[in-house]
């Protein structure tokens, strides 16, 4: 059997692959469209990253609103979270030209990505984890030893 | 006048609402407020059900949203079935289904992909057929074919490098990669029904780098989560020393341990 740690580094290695994946679709689709600009790509993930920060630092608020309890050190997490929520909207709502209804497409936008990387998530690791657990193994003796209840005698031979 | 059309109403308050029902669920047993969890989780989904009930999918973001996460709602519910069918089919210990079943949830696990293969080709319905609705429909498959076409590597090369003979689920999940692949080429290549490569392209370059962003965005809101946890708890000030027992439970300490060990807690 290999172990993990006889592989070296493999994070490393799986790693690159996705980056080398992740350049091919690009540079397919760079193929067939053209090009695009790269500096409008680029400002398009910051105002993503920005959007997305300030919504989940809300839902984090909102939860952490609803959890308070008088033993929770609260005052770091709520005014933190109300803080980085401020930064993260007001960035976006900044980079999109102080539009309310474009701020709400966009969010909706994001709530489309996140449903369907959760769902493309689910689908690989449940089949992943189907293929795993169905893999028949040497049935193991120690699993049909049966409790003594702690009572232990041994026998020391001279 | 607030009206159920209102999307701020119909759809941004009930998700407001879940999160609170979330945090309430997250509370003591005991404590009063995890009566509300259910209560404002049943709330959320009404709303949200008369909202999409009261517009239609070109009206708002929010309406072809909920049409888009609507039509998916069936080839991501026979995967996940399938998926789990196939799990507890399997030498599972715990809930094990009938044996013939593995095969048939692997089918249906599948089968969710080319169904939504299948709708890339046939002809979309109106709240996905043009407009905003066609945008997210778009970016909803573009991301999920990239999500299966890199997770699915990830765990395939996973399997190949723990070693440990797992080439059938290596090779299982290779094939994965390789027809999403084949999908996401094909639609780049020739569009789909309804949406010309051209669209798919723009949906790419805008949208994909927007939630691309996005994802990033939301690992920094959870290491930004974390940080302030973290600085919570550093400035709690130090527990009290604890006092030393008292004559009284050095006593009941004596008697127990006397009881079950035969032995004195003081000599």
């Amino acid at each position: 059997m290999m172990a993990a740690e006889d592989r070296g580094p493999w994070w490393r290695l799986i790693a690159l692959l996705l980056v080398l994946i992740l350049i091919a679709m690009d540079l397919l689709v760079w193929q067939f469209s053209g090009g695009t600009d790269v500096l409008d790509a680029f400002r398009d993930m910051m105002i993503g990253a920005s959007l997305a920060f300030g919504l989940a630092s809300l839902a984090l608020l909102l939860v952490s609103l609803a959890t308070l309890h008088r033993h929770m050190h609260w005052r770091e997490q709520v005014f933190g979270l109300a803080l980085f929520t401020g930064l993260g909207l007001s960035a976006a709502v900044w980079q999109l030209g102080d539009s309310i209804s474009t701020l709400r497409e966009q969010a909706g936008m994001l709530l489309v990505g996140l449903s369907a990387a959760l769902a493309a998530s689910g689908l690989v690791l449940g089949l992943l984890l189907a293929l795993v657990t169905g893999r028949q193994h040497v049935a193991d003796p120690l699993f049909d030893m049966h409790s003594t209840g702690g009572d232990v005698s041994l026998e020391i031979e001279d | 006048m607030l009206s159920l059309t209102d999307p701020w109403v119909g759809f941004w308050l009930p998700l407001g609402l879940v999160c609170l029902s979330v945090g309430f669920w997250l509370t003591d047993r005991e404590d009063p407020r995890r009566r509300l969890c259910l209560p404002f989780f049943l709330a959320a989904a009404v709303l949200l059900v008369l909202h999409g009930a009261k517009t239609q999918g070109g009206d708002a973001v929010e309406t072809a949203l909920l049409a888009v996460l609507l039509d998916m709602a069936g080839p991501v519910g026979l995967m996940a079935v399938g998926t789990l069918i196939a799990t507890f089919a399997g030498p599972s210990p715990v809930g094990p289904l009938p044996k013939g079943l593995r095969s048939f949830g692997f089918l249906m696990a599948i089968g969710g992909l080319f169904w939504i293969g299948w709708m890339l080709v046939s002809e979309p319905p109106d709240a996905r057929a043009h407009g905003i609705g066609e945008t997210i429909w778009g970016a909803w498959v573009l991301v999920f074919l990239a999500c299966v076409i890199l997770v699915s590597a990830m765990g395939g090369s996973f399997c190949v490098m723990m070693g440990d003979a797992r080439h059938k689920e290596g090779l299982a999940l290779a094939v994965l990669t390789v027809v999403s692949g084949a999908m996401f080429v094909n639609i780049i290549r020739e569009g789909s029904a309804g949406l010309d490569p051209a669209g798919w392209h723009d949906i790419y370059w805008q949208d994909i780098s927007f939630i691309f962003g996005g994802l990033l965005g939301l690992v920094l809101a959870g290491i930004a989560f974390i940080g302030l946890v973290y600085i919570a708890e550093k400035r709690a000030p130090d527990p009290d020393v604890i006092a030393p027992l008292s004559e009284a439970e050095k006593a009941i300490v004596d008697a127990v341990l006397r009881e079950h060990l035969g032995v004195g807690g003081e000599e």
